[in-house]
């Protein structure tokens, strides 16, 4: 079934709901509306404004009672109409949800998923990744696909999951991507990077929208005889170290690649990895290509400045091939 | 003041012709500042997301006139740019931000939620939905220790009142006799959500009185009936220094932002009585009553304002954007 990247959350939504009745969703303008992005649609009709929950614009207390829904044995999905409003519930996720099991033994199956990511002008407060504060977290799983196949079956196995999940999905890919998508039991395991392409030469290590960046940087730069691997890492925690290991051996050099900013960013765990468990392996620095460490600016000629685009990719890339 | 949860009737004062007239074209210059804005996002000079105040000029305008802006300070939320245009900021640079130019008011970076202008004593705009009410208890607070009887006007909308800050807020702001004001634009709607769907309370002043301020529900579509509120309550308030929550009446004429079709969870039908009791024709009618003007006075003036405007659509197009070396520039000081 052909399905952009956000039919395909829907259609997660809808199966998992169908299948378990303990699922619930839970957000702002989810029913009627259908969601600030429509990820909902349609799906108060089938499920009935119990299982469908528009709720009031308080994100704290919400992820509270989604936590709490769950310590009684529901699995609530928290929709979040762009996830930067997710600081406004920072201490519910870091705090009770992220060490509930630690603390008592407690799990709390929640997802709490929406759109992420830049590219589409959002400025400065619709625009961010936030994922590094919950990768910082232990206790929690952060999960971000690239793909609309993977959309599903991920989040299919983030509800199904006995941890919080945060789900981030990627607004600049939500109706861009569009791809066959398998109907009903197909699962995507959390933890598992996935090779989007092979190649010998060098690999990038990314993830959400700058797996189809590097896509493209890797087509144009086989015509010149560079063959890129391309990793998509699909979950940022916990993070598949033998996929990753297991890329590098294979073309001795990485990049990584991503999104969000520089300083603090996923890239520098990646590095130190590498550095731990394959520095025998490389034959090249491990270079990075972030957004620049600035908020998300909203001038659109600025943003472009401050997301990694394809031709700075290009021109990393075949400065690490130098080695 | 009285703490009530019915519609307060407040006389109109007696503003002079001149006064009145100016307050018409300033209601009529934010109308028509947000339909040439929305022109110019379906042609693509504007990107991202854009959120239209047409409808609750009233509420901005009266509010605003009353200020004195020489002491007192705005904290704003999202839906901006009346209030930007209420405070004087030029409609050039308000457009410019809107562009991503580098003449913006938040020098394009903000965008159409983050407008801010230290001179106005404008403080921001805010995508964060009661972020900024929160904000408000600390400039309130330093307002009252520098002792000139200055005042915070807080604005936000009726989904603001569902967040934690804002009832964090407005207990502190009691506790500490804070002087500000807290003006809940009510339009009815937090997006798509109807108020009797997001609220527990539909009467939104009795969501704030259980903090002990005084509280007062007016209409939000007279002009006469939001300025006379205004001149009266920022009185007591600087008098007495006390906080006061006000719940102006309103509507949101679009969808909530450029890319919501309203119909889906409203009705023509329940739209008219609204478009009848216009802002701008509430206004007008007075005036023309009042034989300040006529009819074709008003028009004329329309087509007055819509012209200045769109010479201010052509010099904001004018300004450049920024530079690619600008993106590092005020992340710190
Ligand atoms: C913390 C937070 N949550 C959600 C949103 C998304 N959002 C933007 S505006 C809005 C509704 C706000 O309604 P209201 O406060 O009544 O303001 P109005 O739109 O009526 O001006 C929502 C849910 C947001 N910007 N910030």
């Amino acid at each position: 079934m052909q399905l952009t990247y956000v039919e395909a959350i829907r259609l997660a939504l809808e199966e998992e709901m169908r299948r378990d009745p303990a699922v619930f969703l839970l957000g702002e303008d989810i029913g009627v509306y259908g969601g600030a992005f429509k990820a909902t649609a349609g799906l108060v009709d089938a499920f009935g404004p119990v299982r469908v929950m528009d709720a009031p614009l308080a994100e704290s207390a919400l992820v509270g009672a989604a936590i709490g829904a769950a310590y009684t044995g529901m699995r609530p999905v928290v929709e979040f109409q762009f996830m930067d409003f997710i600081a406004c519930a920072f201490n519910q996720v870091v705090n009770f949800a992220a060490k509930s099991h630690y603390r008592w033994g407690a799990p709390v199956p929640i997802v709490l998923r929406g759109p992420a990511g830049g590219g589409v002008h959002g400025g400065p407060f619709h625009s961010q990744n936030p994922e590094m504060h919950f990768v910082h977290t232990p206790g929690l799983k952060v999960v971000e696909p690239a793909t609309a196949v993977d959309a599903k079956g991920l989040l299919k196995s983030a509800i199904r999951d006995n941890n919080p999940v945060i789900f981030l999905e990627h607004k600049f890919l939500y109706r861009r991507v569009k791809e066959d998508v398998p109907e009903g039991e197909h699962l995507e395991p959390l933890g598992k990077a996935r090779v989007a392409r092979p190649g010998r030469d060098l690999s990038v290590i990314t993830y959400g929208a700058m797996v189809p960046l590097a896509l493209e940087a890797a087509d144009r730069l086989a015509g010149e005889g560079l063959e890129l691997e391309v990793l998509d890492l699909r979950t940022l925690l916990p993070l598949d170290l033998e996929g990753i290991l297991a890329s590098a051996r294979r073309t001795s050099k990485v990049l990584v690649l991503h999104e969000d900013t520089r300083t603090g960013g996923l890239a520098g765990e990646i590095t130190a990895l590498l550095q731990e468990h394959a520095y025998d392996d490389l034959d090249g620095p491990i270079l990075r290509l972030t957004a620049a460490d600035t908020p998300v600016p909203f001038s659109p000629p600025l943003e472009e400045a401050f997301l990694p685009s394809a031709a700075r990719l290009a021109e990393s890339v075949k400065q690490l091939a130098r080695y | 003041m009285s703490t009530s949860s019915e519609p307060v009737i407040s006389d109109r004062v007696a503003e002079s012709p001149e006064k009145l007239r100016t307050l018409l074209r300033r209601m009529m210059t934010i109308r028509e500042f947000e339909h040439l804005g929305e022109r110019e996002f379906r042609n693509g000079l504007i990107r991202g997301y854009y959120h239209s105040y047409a409808g609750q000029e009233a509420v901005g305008v009266g509010f605003i006139e009353a200020m004195d802006l020489t002491r007192d300070y705005i904290v704003d939320h999202y839906r901006d740019h009346g209030h930007c245009l209420a405070v004087g900021l030029d409609a050039v640079n308000i457009y410019a931000e809107l562009f991503g130019r580098r003449a913006g008011v938040s020098k394009g970076k903000g965008g159409s939620m983050h407008m801010y202008n230290q001179e106005k004593h404008f403080l921001g705009g805010d995508g964060i939905v009661g972020g900024g009410i929160s904000v408000a208890t600390g400039v309130g607070l330093a307002l009252k220790r520098m002792g000139k009887g200055g005042l915070c006007v807080c604005f936000f909308g009726d989904g603001a009142l569902d967040t934690g800050t804002f009832h964090e807020s407005l207990n502190m702001a009691s506790l500490w006799d804070v002087p500000i004001v807290y003006i809940c634009i009510n339009n009815q709607f937090s997006m798509g959500t109807r108020l009797d769907r997001h609220s527990s309370l539909t009467q939104l002043v009795d969501r704030a009185a259980g903090y002990g301020m005084a509280t007062e529900q007016i209409d939000g579509q007279d002009i006469g009936v939001t300025l006379a509120a205004a001149e009266r309550i920022f009185a007591g308030v600087r008098e007495r220094q006390r906080p006061v929550f006000i719940e102006a009446l309103t509507y949101r004429y679009q969808g909530h932002g450029i890319h919501d079709k309203p119909h889906n969870y409203r009705t023509p039908e329940e739209e008219d009585p609204w478009i009848h009791r216009d802002p701008l024709l509430i206004l007008g009618q007075r005036l023309i009553e009042e034989k300040i003007m006529t009819g074709e006075q008003i028009e004329a003036m329309r087509q007055e304002v819509a012209a200045e405007l769109e010479a201010k659509v052509e010099a904001a197009k004018q300004s450049p954007a920024p530079e690619d070396r600008e993106l590092y520039e005020d992340v710190t000081l």
